[in-house]
C-alpha cells in the first residue's frame, strides 16, 4: 500500500472527529438557538400577563373603594386565568422539547409564583363577590413517579373537561414544589397534606382521584 | 441538562462517529472497492473443508471448488468430522473421481469446526492455505481474485465477500441484505487496516502466518475471529477480495438463527478477553478493532436499556391514565395533548437513521447480484428497523452464557 494511501488511513479518524465535532456543534447550536427564542416567546407573555395581573390587582383595590361591580371582577378574573393557561400549555409544549437549557424551567416558576399571586387575590375578592368558582390544582413539577405522572395526567384532564362546560371556573394550576417561599406558607395555611391537590373555592380539598359528577357537587 | 439527555447526546455522537469514519473511507476509497491484484506468480493453494453431517451441501461445495478457474490450486482437502450422516461416503466417492480430492476423517469427533480446520492442515504443502465451510459454494473465480493480494510478503489472510444462497422466507431474505452490509463494511474496514474477521465459507491465509499463529484457536466458538486478531496482533495484514463471491446456507428459522449468533456473540466475547491485555495498544487491532467491537457492544446495550427504560416507564404511565381515567369517566385522549415540538434529540435521532439508511442503501448497491435481483424495500425497511433490534437482546443473552463459561457449539 503506497504511502499516500497509508496517510489517508490514519487521516480518516480526525476527520471523522472534527465532522462529528462540527455537526454536533452545529446541532447543539441550533437546538440552543431555537430553545432560546421560545424562552424569550414565553418571556414576552409573561411581561403581558404581569402587566394583567398588576392591573387586576389595581381594579381589586379600586373595587373596595368604590362601585365595581363583582360581574366585571369575575369576567378580569377569568379571562386573565384563561390567558395565562393558554400560556401555559405553550410554555409546558416547550418545556417538553427543551433539553438543552434551563430557561423553561425559571419560566415556569415564574408562572408559578404569578398564578400564586392570582390565588391570593382571588381569596378577597371570592370573599366579597360568590359569583363564580375557584379551583387551585396544586401539583408536582418534579415527581418521576409514574403513579403521580398518571394521577396529575387524569386529574389535569378533568379539571380542564370542567373548566370548559362552565363559564364560571377560575382553574388555577400551580406546580407546588418549586420552592416558593409564598406558596409554602399558603399551602401550610391550607395545610396541605400531599400533593397532587385539588383546592376547590377556597374550602373543599380532595386528595384522591373522584370522577367528574363527583368533583362537581363541590361546585354551586 | 439531565442526566439522561447527557447519555442520549453521548450515544448520538459516538453513533455519528463511526458512521463518519465509514463514510469517510468509502468516499476516499470508492473506486477500489472491487479491486482485483494481479497475482506476480502463480500460488499454490490448499482449500481445507471442515465437514460435520453436511451430506445435503457438501457434494455442491466440492464441485464448486472443482470448478474453480485458479490454476494454483492443488488440493481440496476435506476433513470429515465423524460425522453421523453418509458425508464422508459422499466425500470418498469424490476422491476416487478427482485426484485433487483429499477425504480424510478425524481420529474423533473434535466438536468444532476449528478441529477438522486444524487436522486437515497438517495435511497441506503449498504456499497458501484455505477454508471453506461445507455449506458455502464458492464462484469459479473467487480464489483467482484473491490471491493477487499476497504479492504483500506481509499479507497473512484474505477473505471474501459472502452473500446469501437461501431466499425462501422472510428471515433469509434479511440476513441477505444484512451479509451485504457486513460485507460493505468489512471492505470499507480493510482500507483501514481493520478487518476484524476471515469469514468461514471462504478465506485463504499465507501458510507462513498460519504456521505463525499455530492455527486455529480450538476453544474458541468463532475461531476465524480469534485467527484473524491473531494475525493482526502479529503485525499480518488482512484484506478483503470484494469480487471474490461465495454464496452460504443461512438458518432459515429463528431458533437455529437465534443459536449462531449467540454462538457468534459468545466467541467475540472469548476473543475480546483473549486479547484484553492488547487493549489501546499501538496497532490497528488494539487501537481501533478492540474499541470499536468494545463500542459496538456498548452503544447496542446502551441503547436497548435506553429503549426498554422509555418504553416500560411510557407503557406503564399509560396504563395507569387508562386506568384512572375510565374510573374518573375522563376522555383517554385530549388533542391539547399532543406535542408538535419535537426536540433537538427527536433531531439526532432522526439525522442519524437517515444516514444509517442511506448507508445500507449504498452499500446494497453496491452488491447488485444477476441471479437475485433487488432487495424489496419492504425488506430494507424491516432489517432498518425491526432486524437490528434483536442484536442488542443477543448480546445481553450472550454475555450471560459467556459469564457463565458456557462455550459449547
Amino acid at each position: 500500500m503506497s504511502g499516500k494511501m497509508l496517510k489517508s488511513r490514519k487521516n480518516v479518524f480526525w476527520e471523522a472527529l472534527i465532522i462529528t465535532i462540527a455537526i454536533f456543534m452545529m446541532g447543539l447550536f441550533l437546538g440552543i438557538l431555537i430553545e432560546t427564542s421560545n424562552s424569550n416567546k414565553i418571556g414576552d407573555l409573561f411581561t403581558q400577563s404581569e402587566i394583567s395581573l398588576v392591573d387586576g390587582m389595581a381594579i381589586l383595590k379600586l373595587s373596595e373603594e368604590s362601585n365595581i361591580s363583582c360581574e366585571v371582577l369575575k369576567e378580569q378574573n377569568i379571562n386573565f386565568a384563561n390567558k395565562i393557561y393558554e400560556e401555559a400549555k405553550l410554555l409546558e409544549e416547550y418545556e417538553t422539547s427543551g433539553k438543552l437549557t434551563d430557561g423553561m424551567k425559571l419560566l415556569h416558576k415564574k408562572y408559578d409564583l404569578l398564578r400564586t399571586l392570582l390565588w391570593m387575590s382571588n381569596q378577597e375578592s371570592l370573599e366579597r363577590c360568590s359569583n363564580y368558582n375557584l379551583i387551585v390544582y396544586l401539583y408536582s413539577y418534579n415527581s418521576e413517579e409514574t403513579n403521580t405522572k398518571a394521577t396529575q395526567n387524569v386529574w389535569g384532564k378533568m379539571l380542564l373537561d370542567i373548566k370548559e362546560n362552565r363559564n364560571d371556573i377560575l382553574l388555577l394550576p400551580i406546580a407546588a414544589d418549586q420552592n416558593l417561599t409564598s406558596l409554602d406558607i399558603l399551602l401550610s395555611e391550607y395545610e396541605i397534606e400531599s400533593i397532587p391537590a385539588v383546592v376547590i373555592n377556597n374550602k373543599d380539598i380532595l386528595y384522591e382521584l373522584e370522577n367528574k359528577d363527583s368533583v362537581e357537587t363541590h361546585l354551586p | 441538562m439531565e442526566g439522561l439527555t447527557i447519555v442520549y447526546l453521548a450515544y448520538t455522537f459516538i453513533a455519528f462517529y463511526f458512521l463518519f469514519i465509514y463514510v469517510l473511507t468509502y468516499i476516499q476509497n470508492r473506486k477500489n472497492i472491487y479491486e482485483i491484484i494481479k497475482p506476480k506468480r502463480e500460488y499454490s493453494v490448499s482449500i481445507i473443508v471442515p465437514c460435520y453431517n453436511e451430506a445435503e451441501s457438501i457434494g455442491r461445495n466440492i464441485q464448486a471448488l472443482l470448478a474453480s478457474n485458479y490454476k494454483g490450486l492443488k488440493k481440496i482437502i476435506v476433513v470429515d468430522d465423524c460425522s453421523t450422516d453418509n458425508s464422508y461416503e459422499i466425500i470418498k466417492g469424490y476422491a476416487k473421481k478427482f485426484s485433487k480430492v483429499m477425504a480424510l476423517k478425524t481420529p474423533k469427533n473434535t466438536g468444532c469446526a476449528a478441529g477438522a480446520k486444524n487436522y486437515g492442515a497438517k495435511f497441506v504443502k503449498t504456499e497458501l492455505i484455505g477454508f471453506s465451510d461445507a455449506d458455502s459454494f464458492p464462484g469459479v473465480n473467487s480464489i483467482s481474485n484473491m490471491v493477487g493480494f499476497f504479492n504483500d510478503t506481509k499479507m497473512g489472510a484474505v477473505t471474501s465477500r459472502v452473500l446469501v444462497s437461501n431466499r425462501d422466507n422472510t428471515l433469509s431474505r434479511i440476513q441477505s441484505i444484512e451479509y451485504k452490509i457486513i460485507a460493505f463494511t468489512r471492505k470499507l474496514l480493510g482500507f483501514l487496516d481493520s478487518i476484524y474477521v476471515t469469514n468461514g465459507p471462504l478465506s485463504i491465509y499465507s501458510k507462513k502466518a498460519f504456521d505463525d499463529v499455530e492455527g486455529f484457536d480450538e476453544k474458541n466458538l468463532t475461531e476465524d475471529i480469534e485467527i484473524t486478531w491473531h494475525f493482526v496482533s502479529k503485525g499480518w495484514k488482512v484484506q478483503m477480495a470484494v469480487p471474490s463471491k461465495v454464496y452460504t446456507i443461512v438458518p432459515d428459522n429463528i431458533k437455529a438463527w437465534f443459536k449462531q449468533r449467540i454462538r457468534w456473540n459468545v466467541g467475540g466475547l472469548q476473543t475480546l478477553s483473549k486479547y484484553r491485555k492488547k487493549y489501546l495498544q499501538t496497532g490497528m487491532l488494539g487501537l481501533f478493532i478492540m474499541p470499536f467491537f468494545a463500542f459496538s457492544w456498548i452503544l447496542g446495550l446502551v441503547g436497548l436499556f435506553l429503549l426498554l427504560y422509555r418504553f416500560t416507564q411510557y407503557l406503564m404511565v399509560k396504563f395507569l391514565i387508562t386506568k384512572y381515567s375510565i374510573a374518573s369517566q375522563v376522555a383517554l385522549v385530549q388533542m391539547n395533548q399532543f406535542n408538535l415540538n419535537p426536540s433537538i434529540l427527536f433531531f439526532f435521532g432522526i439525522v442519524l437513521f437517515t444516514l444509517g439508511f442511506t448507508y445500507t442503501l449504498i452499500a446494497l448497491s453496491y452488491s447488485k447480484e444477476k441471479e437475485f435481483g433487488r432487495h424489496p424495500l419492504r425488506d430494507i425497511f424491516i432489517y432498518s428497523l425491526f432486524y437490528l433490534l434483536m442484536y442488542p437482546p443477543l448480546l445481553i443473552i450472550s454475555f450471560f452464557k459467556f459469564a457463565k463459561g458456557k462455550h459449547e457449539w
